[in-house]
């Protein structure tokens, strides 16, 4: 119970952060996902089920928050598809040693890129603006700034493993 | 059976909660624009606002110096612009009597600080700290010193949410200020804009100035949207390919305007009712 609630603050804090802060990041318009890292946070800790309704409700708070013109459903959606692909790599015996290695690099570049694919694919629909043009100028940048940004608790938890 | 049910139930959970899900999103993005969604956002606006606002004391220390430098140029250019502009609206007071016409009306602005942007993934939209108290509405034109930033989409009592000219579902009816030649302004997905519907047969070229079009219903005419960085024809097809460099550096807005300006509805309804 105290691990859920814990999770929902967290949770509520890193939504808060994106939809705030996260501007000062902003490099050229591209600005890290911290929402999605943390849902492959929640899929590496907690497993596939947990990554995938907090992908989901995450997700769908995000679309809510993001002003009138954002197509509700479609943040849950990806969301949800890359917290699920994220849970594939739990494992109840690794879970420090994933978060603290390169592994934890790789399930977020791996959902980051899910995610994004699937979201330019619904939202660009009849805009004239191809899906693979906005993923190379936008999707590919963000995954990579992303999962720099995801080299923080991957240390963190790295140097936790090694002690 | 039911406990056979329960089990396969049991044995793959994960995919029949991702199949809800999943589900779930796809249903709400169907019924996407329903009134009480509608309301949910209304009091998102307000919810994103005050956050939003709570964090704009953040200064990016960074471009500072820079805007500074950018800001002593403009301003003499500016100076400069003003005192011929003052010269050329009196000649225009003088033909204009001449020939009887009537003034063009000039619409309030309201300043508006930028507390915050969504920049993630393509929505790119602006919060603005003034709202519906203030006398903002929905599809009012923001602009700011170099020209055309967006329309208001989104307002509540304190805050409203802009959506600038780098969104995909923003469409300006525009003109080349020299030639006087028509298209639309759309994002092409990148740092710059397109004008399209130019036929390949038209004037227009590399550093022509483009501004709002008078066809607009959303926005006054002679607004400054961009200068064209490259033409190109396209082979097969009639038209040309028109890429506009915004004249609003979106990466650093910080201050804008809200025109006070809304269509007139007796001519949107005279278009309607004309071309349904």
């Amino acid at each position: 119970m105290r691990t859920v609630l814990i999770d929902t603050l967290l949770s509520l804090l890193f939504l808060v952060l994106q939809t705030t802060i996260i501007r000062f990041l902003a490099v050229q318009m591209i600005v890290p996902d911290l929402i999605l890292l943390w849902i492959v946070y929640l899929a590496v800790r907690r497993g596939q089920i947990a990554a995938t309704t907090g992908g989901f409700l995450l997700g769908l708070a995000f679309d809510l928050l993001s002003g009138p013109d954002s197509m509700l459903g479609l943040a849950a959606l990806s969301k949800t598809a890359a917290g699920f692909i994220a849970g594939y790599f739990y494992n109840q015996n690794k879970i420090t040693q994933t978060l603290g290695g390169y592994q934890f690099i790789l399930i977020t570049v791996i959902a980051s890129l899910v995610h994004n694919l699937l979201y330019f694919v619904i939202f660009l629909q009849g805009s004239g603006i191809t899906w693979s043009s906005a993923l190379l100028q936008y999707g590919i940048p963000t995954t990579a700034y992303t999962a720099a940004l995801g080299l923080l608790p991957m240390l963190v938890f790295a140097r936790r493993h090694l002690t | 059976m039911v406990k056979r049910l329960y089990d396969i139930l049991l044995l793959f959970k994960e995919y029949f909660v991702v199949a809800f899900f999943l589900l779930t999103s796809v249903i709400l993005l169907a019924v996407n624009d329903t009134s009480q969604i509608r309301v949910i956002r209304s009091y998102a606006v307000v919810a994103v606002g005050l956050l939003q606002d709570t964090f704009s004391f953040i200064p990016n220390y960074f471009d500072l110096r820079r805007e500074n430098e950018v800001l002593r140029s403009m301003n003499l250019s500016l100076s400069d612009e003003v005192s011929r502009l003052r010269e050329g609206k009196l000649e225009n007071l003088r033909l204009r009597q001449l020939l009887e016409l009537k003034e063009r009306s000039e619409y309030r602005t309201i300043s508006a600080g930028i507390v915050g942007k969504n920049l993630q993934l393509l929505r790119n939209t602006i919060t603005l700290d003034v709202g519906e108290r203030d006398g903002v509405r929905i599809n009012m034109p923001i602009v700011n010193e170099s020209g055309l930033v967006g329309k208001i989409i989104g307002a509540s009592s304190h805050y409203a949410i802009g959506q600038i000219l780098l969104n995909k579902d923003i469409r300006v009816s525009a003109k080349v200020q020299r030639s006087r030649v028509d298209g639309i302004i759309r994002w092409n997905g990148g740092r710059s804009l397109a004008l399209q519907s130019v036929a390949r047969t038209y004037d227009v070229q590399a550093g022509d100035v483009i501004i709002t079009s008078e066809y607009s219903s959303l926005f006054p005419a002679g607004i400054r949207i961009g200068t064209v960085s490259a033409t190109r024809q396209i082979p097969g097809s009639l038209f040309q390919s028109v890429e506009v460099s915004p004249a609003v550096d979106f990466t650093r807005l910080e201050e804008v305007f809200v025109m006070t300006y809304l269509a007139d509805t007796s001519r949107t309804a005279a278009e309607k009712r004309i071309r349904p």
